[in-house]
């Protein structure tokens, strides 16, 4: 089946050299290998399908509206051996804690900046940074990150490094169960003869995480009414809104649901108005509450911040987290744990250039074809020249932008994401992947075993995102010995 | 539950049964225009008389519609302009489920995703009648999965009572629509012979209430028969007194028996026509008395349907 598959040139996931799996995998590969191609065609198609009855779909906006799309599935999953996920997992714990402590700091003390370790202009001049709305507020826990979702990916040797981090309003969380749920249901067999660390309680953890950032003045504290602010349908990431709300039994509620009477928040009922002590919003910032921020939105609520500032209400992720997350702040992030917590950071960072130091950017600008641009307010793979793969055109075009707004641009050495076999169309070939692991916090971090793994389905492509053509896979973390055995 | 979450259950159920009633009406027409020579001109003018239970007559010669067997049928079937025509009722009908996915059973909502899905990928340009009446059969056979799954699924708590209280508005008035249509139809067709049996006949083709009405009476189509049977008759399960009671007894159990402060409107509204089905039950109707009675009856249920709204603050 991998007969002709091409191990050389990346490190990838299966396949360690031309016909050989690595360990871990090995188990998998046999079992694989007792399907016909055309028994696998079959699955995967019952796959696609079951993902668009079941309307598990985003939206793709274009001139003539939306249309609603999934995400294709592959059915290859990345399999992950406890050992490395060991690391994983107290890396992700190591950077979500040191990032929490430094949105605390820059919202509170502004300790870090005093020392010198965060150039002021920096935080300053970043457009997610709310001083004026989110200075001083008193959060349950001091927790500004109930859901985060950073990304790896592993590099030509095979390590994870981290590529993002979102901090914000992270989507994803619904195709990790979802993924499993198809893959269980399309291949049973492969389950009987694996130990895989289960999905299951993930969700009522995240729960009982959510219901913990109960507010000061909460009139309920042992039965806090927690609910989920959602755009609404049209919005892209809805299904992962009604998966979140549905699985942690929680209302969804709209903007136009909710209203601020007297500081209090009230979710508008059949049997009249009922206060509303959590939110976990998923409407960005901008749009949260037009008395404070954008004076047009009609998605957010009028007078949320009031009552979050009063303590009646807690919001979660917390308002202002985007100062964390953007892509010139990431590079300071392996000096933030060293910063607060002495340690030294369990996952490197790829590495990244500033333009705005001249003498960077003249090298940069000299050797564009070899490195990746990214802008560092955008997300979602726009915005973004991949060096290797650009035309002399691109190239000029990101010139200009760089010397017309330095600062709104980095630059980072073109990694050579690892790769996977992917099967679709009735063949294996190898494809780039990507991991985004989940981390809950509330008075501790949670991280979800596993996490949702996309994969550049188009040959050769570097942008997993869904938006841009993306796939996604199960993510399989072996149980503890499991893979001695295999 | 949120009053958005609520009246989105009720528009959901609304439009459900909005598309299967239409879609019977029409597939019953069709049918029916192949025996059209029995019946001369009175079958053959008719499809003013289903356009107006199905639509706006007055929307759709406003657009220039015709009413031919072809330009109807697919009017009512397809057409995105008619607000309720059957695609439309059966999008929006999704699109209310989509926005309450948390709240109805996963099964009702894989279901009608489905078939939206299936139906959305057709190049409807090229339908023929023939193939509108699959889409029609396909629409009841849609809505009957749908009122199992609920049925069979769901916990009776508000939810369930929302989407049944929707179900039962729209279906008594759909029979009270079919009704008054056919009063002026064969008040129109005096003169004709077969008229009056031809229109009752189809009023309980339109409502399903054929083969019913035929285990209890004569199958003469006496209007002094079929009317009753249609307004007042509380085995039928579509009779307006049938439908009317449901939602009473709805509304009833989602108070728990109470009438409180906020729901004494509605609950006046209720009686209010509960009384009215009292006064003209025992006593025989002239044909025009019966076009009145169901005139103010449509106000009424109007009036209901915006009191059930407020009530509980639909938006």
């Amino acid at each position: 089946m991998l007969k002709n598959y091409p191990a050389e040139g990346f490190y990838d996931e299966m396949v360690e050299a031309a016909g050989k799996v690595r360990p871990h995998y090995e188990k998998f590969r046999r079992i694989l290998e007792r399907h016909a191609v055309d028994d696998l065609n079959e699955k995967h198609e019952t796959a696609q399908l079951s993902f668009l009855r079941q309307g598990i779909t985003f939206t793709v906006y274009h001139e003539e509206g939306g249309t609603e799309r999934t995400m294709p599935f592959d059915l290859v999953p990345i399999i992950i051996n406890d050992k490395e996920w060991e690391t994983v997992e107290a890396g992700i714990k190591q950077r979500v804690t040191a990032l929490n402590y430094f949105l605390e700091d820059i919202y509170n003390e502004n300790r870090i900046v005093e020392d010198g370790i965060v150039p002021k202009e920096l935080i300053q001049q970043n457009q997610y940074y709310y001083e004026e709305q989110a200075a001083g507020l008193s959060l349950p826990h001091k927790n500004h990150i109930f859901l985060a979702g950073i990304d790896l990916i592993r590099d030509a040797d095979g390590v994870y490094r981290v590529l993002e981090d979102n901090l914000r309003n992270p989507s994803g969380l619904s195709y990790v169960f979802q993924n499993r749920f198809v893959m269980r249901k399309v291949f049973p067999e492969f389950f009987f003869e694996h130990a895989i660390r289960t999905l299951e309680h993930q969700m009522s953890h995240s729960h009982q995480a959510l219901l913990a950032h109960v507010p000061e003045n909460s009139p309920n504290k042992d039965n806090p009414q927690a609910v989920l602010l959602t755009p609404g349908m049209y919005n892209s990431a809805y299904y992962d809104h009604v998966f979140l709300a549905q699985q942690m039994g929680i209302e969804l509620v709209e903007g136009q649901d909710l209203l601020v009477k007297d500081d209090v928040v009230y979710m508008k009922t059949v049997r009249g108005l009922k206060r509303i002590d959590i939110i976990y919003r998923r409407i960005d910032d901008d749009f949260i509450d037009p008395e404070e921020f954008r004076s047009d939105s009609s998605l957010g609520v009028k007078g949320l911040m009031r009552a979050l500032r009063w303590g009646n209400v807690a919001v979660v992720n917390s308002v202002g987290n985007g100062v964390a997350d953007d892509k010139a702040m990431y590079a300071y992030v392996p000096e933030m744990i060293r910063y607060y917590l002495g340690e030294e950071p369990l996952i490197p960072n790829v590495d990244t250039y500033f333009l705005s130091d001249p003498e960077v950017r003249e090298n940069v600008l000299g050797r564009l074809e070899e490195l990746v641009i990214k802008n560092v307010g955008a997300s979602g793979g726009y915005d973004m020249l991949i060096g290797p793969q650009s035309t002399e055109r691109d190239r000029e075009i990101f010139k200009e932008k760089i010397r017309e707004n330095p600062q709104q641009y980095i630059a980072q050495p073109t990694i050579q994401l690892s790769r996977a076999p992917a099967f679709q169309k009735g063949r294996f070939y190898p494809c780039h992947v990507d991991l985004r692991v989940f981390a809950v916090g509330s008075d501790h971090i949670h991280v979800l075993p596993g996490g949702l793994s996309r994969v550049a389905l188009k040959e050769g492509s570097l942008v997993v995102n869904s938006s841009q053509g993306g796939g996604g896979k199960d993510t399989w973390v072996l149980k503890k010995g499991e893979d001695v055995h295999a | 539950m949120l009053s958005r979450v609520a009246s989105s259950l009720f528009w959901m159920a609304r439009n459900v049964e909005r598309a299967e009633s239409n879609a019977r009406v029409l597939e019953a027409r069709l049918i029916n225009a192949l025996e059209t020579q029995e019946y001369g001109k009175v079958a053959l003018s008719d499809w003013e008389a289903v356009v107006e239970i199905c639509a706006s007559k007055l929307d759709y010669e406003e657009k220039g519609g015709s009413f031919t067997a072809e330009a109807a049928a697919s009017y009512i079937a397809l057409d995105p302009e008619n607000l309720n025509s059957i695609r439309n009722c059966l999008e929006n009908a999704r699109f209310n489920a989509r926005a309450v996915r948390d709240h109805i059973p996963e099964d009702f909502w894989y279901v009608l995703n489905e078939h939206y899905l299936s139906f959305r990928s057709e190049p409807f340009t090229d339908w023929n009648t023939r193939r509108i009446q699959t889409f029609l059969q396909d629409t009841q056979r849609l809505s009957y999965t749908l009122q199992g799954i609920i049925e069979s699924s769901m916990l009776r708590e508000e939810a369930y009572q929302f989407i049944k209280i929707g179900k039962w508005l729209e279906r008594g008035e759909k029979t009270a629509r079919v009704l008054n249509v056919m009063c002026e139809k064969t008040k129109e067709a005096e003169q004709e012979a077969n008229a009056n049996y031809y229109y009752w006949l189809s009023a309980l083709q339109f409502l399903n209430g054929y083969s019913a009405y035929l285990k209890r009476f004569p199958p003469t189509m006496d209007p002094s028969h079929v009317i009753p049977f249609l307004i007042s008759y509380e085995q039928f399960p579509r009779s307006i007194e049938y439908c009317m009671e449901h939602v009473r007894e709805t509304v009833m159990k989602l108070e728990n028996g109470q009438v409180s402060h906020y729901s004494e409107d509605l609950f006046k509204s209720l009686d209010y026509v509960s009384s009215e089905f009292m006064r003209i039950k025992f006593q025989k109707l002239s044909k025009e008395e019966t076009g009145l009675f169901l005139d103010r009856f449509q106000n009424d249920l109007n009036r209901i349907s915006s009191v059930f709204s407020s009530t509980y603050y639909f938006v």
